[in-house]
């Protein structure tokens, strides 16, 4: 085990001999800038993106509340009065839609 | 212990390392003209693909360009850089298991023998024996996890110390000799079964 273990160190040794530190090539330097200014313009061309949408987003409210809104106030819920809605209940209309129902009513 | 002890030497003042931090761009230049070499060098032992070093190492200055200011001081500034490189090359090489599998999946054992034969043909006897020696490291690490082969290259090839580790890895010391212990006891068990 321990002559095991003293051949792995050895091979460990001779790794470490046979991958020297490599010279970086001249294009690795412009390459990394390169690289940082990729991202940065997809982070800004993101950034416009979103903030295109935020802008979209508060204009299509600035629309509803101008517009649409109002215009929805204009009509009230309720059409008629209370007065109105049990006079139209005592309706002769009214009246047959029930004798129509259950004409015990009818017969007394 | 044959592994090599490297001296730790800081390469660029603090100062540099305080204003690249702050966002200046000639500041971040020194500072990746100072580290590529070691950087480099470093990736290359740990993923044994010379052709994709490169492409590793300008991750880990992209990574370092953008991460730089969560930098608490730059006296940490060097684990730091070795943590960004420990962990591009750790995403290089499940990129690479991933791919490799589906590679082999794809070709028969023959091919693959074919391949290896006319590789190793066209090298010089120095360079062949410096590949057989990569060849063989890499063949061992591959039947260890990711995890493993880059602790155990960190420790016994780059020759870091249990305290430089501590402060890579973000674990106490004997939860790191735990991990230590156990990542040789496997390639050290696939070492005899292949040897």
């Amino acid at each position: 085990m321990d002559r095991m273990e003293d051949k792995l160190d050895s091979l460990w040794a001779e790794y470490r001999q046979a991958c020297p530190d490599p010279e970086p090539s001249a294009n690795f330097t412009p390459q990394v800038w390169q690289r940082i200014e990729a991202r940065r313009r997809a982070t800004s061309s993101l950034r416009h993106w979103a903030e295109a949408c935020v802008v979209a987003a508060l204009s299509l409210t600035l629309l509803i509340a101008t517009f649409l809104i109002p215009r929805y106030q204009r009509q009230p819920v309720y059409q008629l009065t209370y007065a109105d809605v049990l006079a139209e209940a005592d309706s002769p209309d009214y009246t047959v839609i029930i004798t129509g129902g259950d004409t015990r009513g009818d017969t007394r | 212990m044959q592994s090599a002890e490297r001296a730790v030497v800081v390469l660029i003042e603090f100062e540099v390392i305080e204003r690249a931090r702050s966002g200046d761009e000639s500041a971040f230049n020194q500072v990746l003209q100072a580290y590529r070499k070691r950087i480099l060098g470093t990736i290359a032992r740990l993923i044994g693909k010379p052709e994709d070093v490169e492409d590793v190492g300008q991750e880990v200055f992209l990574r370092l360009y953008y991460s730089l200011d969560q930098l608490r001081t730059p006296e940490v500034f060097e684990p730091w850089l070795y943590r960004l490189t420990v962990n591009a090359a750790y995403d290089y090489l499940r990129r690479q298991r991933r791919r490799h599998e589906s590679r082999m999946s794809d070709l028969s054992e023959q091919q693959v023998m074919m391949a290896d034969a006319s590789a190793g043909g066209k090298q010089s006897t120095e360079d062949a024996r410096r590949t057989r020696v990569r060849e063989q490291v890499q063949s061992l690490l591959d039947k260890v996890s990711t995890e493993d082969r880059l602790l155990l290259m960190l420790k016994e090839v780059e020759g870091l110390s249990l305290k430089e580790l501590e402060k890579i890895y973000k674990v106490n010391e004997n939860a790191l000799k735990v991990r230590l212990f156990r990542a040789r006891q496997r390639v050290l068990k696939a070492y005899e079964s292949e040897s």
